[in-house]
């Protein structure tokens, strides 16, 4: 059964990066645009995982993590972040908040699929062969 | 704390993250020129990301020609550049541009100058100037990437 991934980013390329990279696994990619949406969708699809922006406009990824957080059916859900700042306070505050990890962009999709991978199982979809 | 940030630094940390950016995220090879003034495009796309803080504030503008910028699309989406409109290459100039500016950002940060960026904006044309107000210093850095220029304009107030 394919897992479920939830992509937070206002970011259409962002979040098209995210879904070329597990392309060739079983993985359901869900998407949102900015933490509130991330939100709604969270509570209806109950995702196995979350790779969720920081700066987004109408919620950030700080406001929809604590959120997340608060609520005893999400709070489990790990959660990754992704950055564009990289500094040391930016980093200590994410580490804070309860992340299970972070990734700083500019990134390769090695680095996120290994991330993912310590989060969740990622299996490669079955290769269906059609018949002769 | 912030009289280490002059604009050489942020021009130096700038010229290293660009060619880091495109590396990373499209596997491309930019090369800083010097000695070359900016390129006239005929037609170009420009990403601008501001940034502000207590000590510093500016900007940073990625201009690229749009037959470029298309294939930076294409190489970052994995699609072909045919398939592209408008929006997907605003979409990922916009993003190449946060990532130049996050960068600066936190390098700015742990120089001590803390400021906040904002989202990208994105301009296109074919005949259109960018003026600094006053205060503001201005550097153009250059990069070639194979055939191709890019163009990185900084504004910077400092204090």
């Amino acid at each position: 059964m394919a897992i479920k991934i939830l992509s937070v980013d206002d970011s259409r390329t962002i979040r098209l990066i995210v879904g070329k990279a597990f392309r060739p696994y079983a993985v359901t990619l869900l998407e949102a645009a900015n933490g509130e949406e991330g939100l709604v969708v969270a509570a209806r699809e109950k995702p196995d995982l979350v790779i969720l922006d920081v700066t987004m406009p109408v919620m950030d990824g700080v406001t929809m993590l604590t959120k997340l957080k608060e609520d005893p059916a999400l709070k489990g859900i790990p959660v990754i972040m992704l950055t564009a700042e990289s500094g040391r306070e930016n980093v200590l505050q994410i580490a804070r908040l309860g992340v299970r990890d972070y990734l700083v962009k500019p990134f390769k999709e090695d680095q996120l699929l290994e991330k993912v991978g310590r989060c969740v199982t990622l299996e490669k979809r079955p290769v269906v062969v059609a018949p002769a | 704390m912030t009289r280490t940030i002059q604009i050489p630094n942020i021009c130096e940390f700038m010229s290293r993250h660009l060619v880091d950016v495109f590396e990373t995220m499209l596997s491309m090879k930019a090369a800083p020129r010097t000695g070359e003034g900016a390129p006239m495009f005929e037609e170009r796309v420009t990403g601008c990301v501001a940034f502000a803080g207590d000590h510093i504030n500016g900007a940073v503008y990625l201009h690229l020609g749009t037959p470029f910028a298309t294939r930076i699309a294409a190489a970052m989406l994995g699609l072909e550049p045919t398939d592209l409109g408008e929006a997907e290459v605003n979409d990922v100039v916009g993003e190449v541009t946060n990532m130049l500016t996050g960068g600066l950002k936190s390098w700015l940060c742990d120089s001590g100058a803390e400021c906040a960026v904002s989202t990208p904006a994105i301009i296109r044309g074919s005949a259109f100037t960018i003026e600094a107000v006053p205060d503001v210093e201005r550097e153009w850095l250059i990069f070639e990437c194979g055939p191709d220029r890019i163009v990185v304009e900084i504004h910077v107030r400092i204090g």
